[in-house]
Formats: C-alpha cells, structure tokens, sequence
C-alpha cells in the first residue's frame, strides 16, 4: 500500500477516512496481539461445564456415595484439556512472535507461574487419590480445593502484575470453587460446572468489548 | 479553532503503522518482519514510512545480529505515543457535529473544516 491509499482527490486524507482506518488497526493489532481471545475462553466455558457436569453426572446418582468418577467422563476430561493446552500455547506463541520487550518478560512469567500453579494445585490431591481417603471427602474435595487455591494463587499474581482482567477472572474462580465447597459431594461438581462456564464466558464477553471497542468513533 | 492533525502521522500507512505499534504495551517492541505480515506492506515501504516515523523521533528501531541474520525491532517511542493521543483527539475534535458515519468522497481536512464552521 502506498501513502496515497485511501485519500481524497487533491492528496487530502479524509478524517473520517482516517477515524475508520485508526479504529480498524488498531481492533486488528488487539485481536493480534492479544493470546486469551473470546474464542478460547467462550471454549473454556464450554470444557468447564462439559468436564465438570460430567463429573456430576457420574457420582449425582450414587447411594451410598462413592464418589467414583466414570472412566467416559475422565477420558473425554483428558481430551478437552488437552484442546485446552495446546490451543492455549499456540495462541500465546502467535501473540507473542516478534513481540519483545519488559511487558512480554512479565507475560511470560505470568504463563510460568501460573502454568507451576495448575499443576501443583492438582498434584497435591494425588496424596489423597493414593491414600484413598473417604469418599465423602473426595467427592467434595477435589471439586473446589485445588481450583480454591489456584484461584487465591492467581488472583494475588495477576494483581501483582497488574493484569486487572486475569486477576477479576481469577478471583471468580477461586469464588466458585468457594461456593461448590457447599454442594456437597455430589452437587459440587455441578457449581463448579456452571460457576466456571459463568466466569469464562463473563471474561469472554469483557475481552471482546474491549477489543471492539472504538478509539475516535463512538 | 480547527483541530489539526499530525501531517506526519495523517497517512494511511504511516496511520497504520503507528496505531499498530501503540496496541502493545509501553516499551515493547515489534520485529520488522512481524509488523511487515500484519501490514501487508513490501519491506521497501515499510522502511520509508519506518525512516520518516523515526526522524520525527515517533518510534526507534534497534538491530540485534545473531550470527549471519540481522532482526530489527521498531518501538514506539513516548513522543509517538502523546502524538497519537493528540492526532486521536484532534479527529474527535474536527469530526465532532458531523455526521461520522456518512459517506464523505473527496472530502479533503480543509473541506471538513468549512463543513464544521458551517454547521
């Protein structure tokens, strides 16, 4: 493109040419730039209730209460985080090529902190897997512990880093995983479930508008 | 009192190119070949545009070498940033009363403010 593209007869430039090419560059340079897109986080909501509401299905049915979790339900668990995680990675990879700088050091800290989080939040229930401990507790435990903690962890992250968005996100499910703490074993995961997909979709329709929205045009 | 706008930055490409930059946080910068990709502009323009933005002191550009590759990363400096701001606020100033949204061919900045004192 050159610089006569989009001007008006005489070399003038319109403004409202200009007002509509600003606003669109910089919609398309957020979009580009940004690695948590609504996209991935509407599917976040999805995986939340998909995995978590299949959880509840397996044990909502159960007297006495096992808590035995159904190895369809596991395994389509495993495959959507996989999605996850993969989709996750490619996305913080295309953000970030070419991009450098202090605030990209701080983004990929975030990512390893929190990437360190998931994981331990998670492997400190293998114990309680290995143990076999009651199933009562079981059942109420891994629902809203490790997401409790994940969420305290990354809220006080976020906010350390400034992210506001992550950390308000990050909070919302530190306070689901609170509020599933009082489902009871069964009825936890279904809390859990919907609590989640609430707050992904809430953070999806939040970086969408902040994407869209205009800066010279109302 | 007319609005002006930066006339340096009161180009499409020049107008792309810096409201590209300013999507990413203060002090980071863009490699040339990424924002060439986003741009779909030929490296020769690019590099106009890119040489013009710099003498203005608008953005700086910094080449790393490793080993035979050379990587040229473009930042947009603190000045580039104000000077969005103010060519930001000058087109709401000069488009405010007026219709945004209606189709405007062939009107040049002089004829948009003769519309405006006019109205």
């Amino acid at each position: 493109m050159d610089d006569t593209a989009g001007t008006a007869p005489g070399g003038g430039f319109d403004p409202r040419q200009a007002a509509a090419l600003l606003d669109k560059s910089t919609r398309q340079a957020r979009r580009a730039f940004t690695p948590l897109t609504p996209l991935l986080l509407t599917f976040r909501a999805v995986v939340a209730l998909v995995v978590f509401g299949g959880c509840w299905l397996s044990v909502r049915g159960q007297h006495p209460y096992t808590g035995h979790i159904s190895s369809w339900a596991i395994a389509v668990a495993v495959v959507l985080v996989v999605i996850n995680i993969g989709w996750t990675a490619w996305l913080i990879g295309r953000a970030g090529t070419g991009v450098s700088g202090p605030a990209q050091r701080r983004w990929q800290a975030w990512t390893g902190i929190m990437a360190a989080a998931w994981i331990i939040g998670y492997a400190i229930t293998a114990p309680e897997w290995h143990a076999g401990s009651g199933h009562p507790t079981w059942g109420l435990y891994p629902a809203s512990a490790p997401l409790l903690i994940i969420g305290l962890a990354g809220a006080a992250i976020a906010a350390a880093f400034r992210y506001w968005l992550l950390a308000g996100t990050a909070l919302a499910i530190a306070a689901a995983a609170a509020a599933a703490g009082f489902g009871g074993p069964a009825g936890s995961w279904l809390i859990l479930g919907i609590g989640l997909c609430a707050v992904f979709l809430g953070a999806a329709a939040f970086t969408a508008w902040r994407q869209r929205r205009n800066t010279v045009r109302p | 009192m007319t609005a002006e706008l930066d006339p340096l930055i009161h180009v499409p490409t020049r107008l792309r190119i810096v409201a590209t930059l300013a999507a990413l946080p203060d002090g980071d910068a863009l490699s040339f070949t990424r924002l060439q990709d986003m741009l779909g502009l030929t490296p020769g323009n690019l590099i106009i545009q890119l040489r013009k933005l710099e003498e203005a002191g608008y953005i700086s550009r910094t080449k790393t070498r490793n080993g035979s590759a050379q990587k040229t990363m473009v930042t947009l400096t603190s000045l580039g940033r104000a000077a969005l701001r103010a060519y930001t606020r000058a087109l709401r100033d000069l488009l405010g009363g007026l219709d945004i949204d209606a189709p405007s061919p062939g009107n040049t900045v002089d004829e948009i403010s003769a519309e405006r004192m006019r109205s």
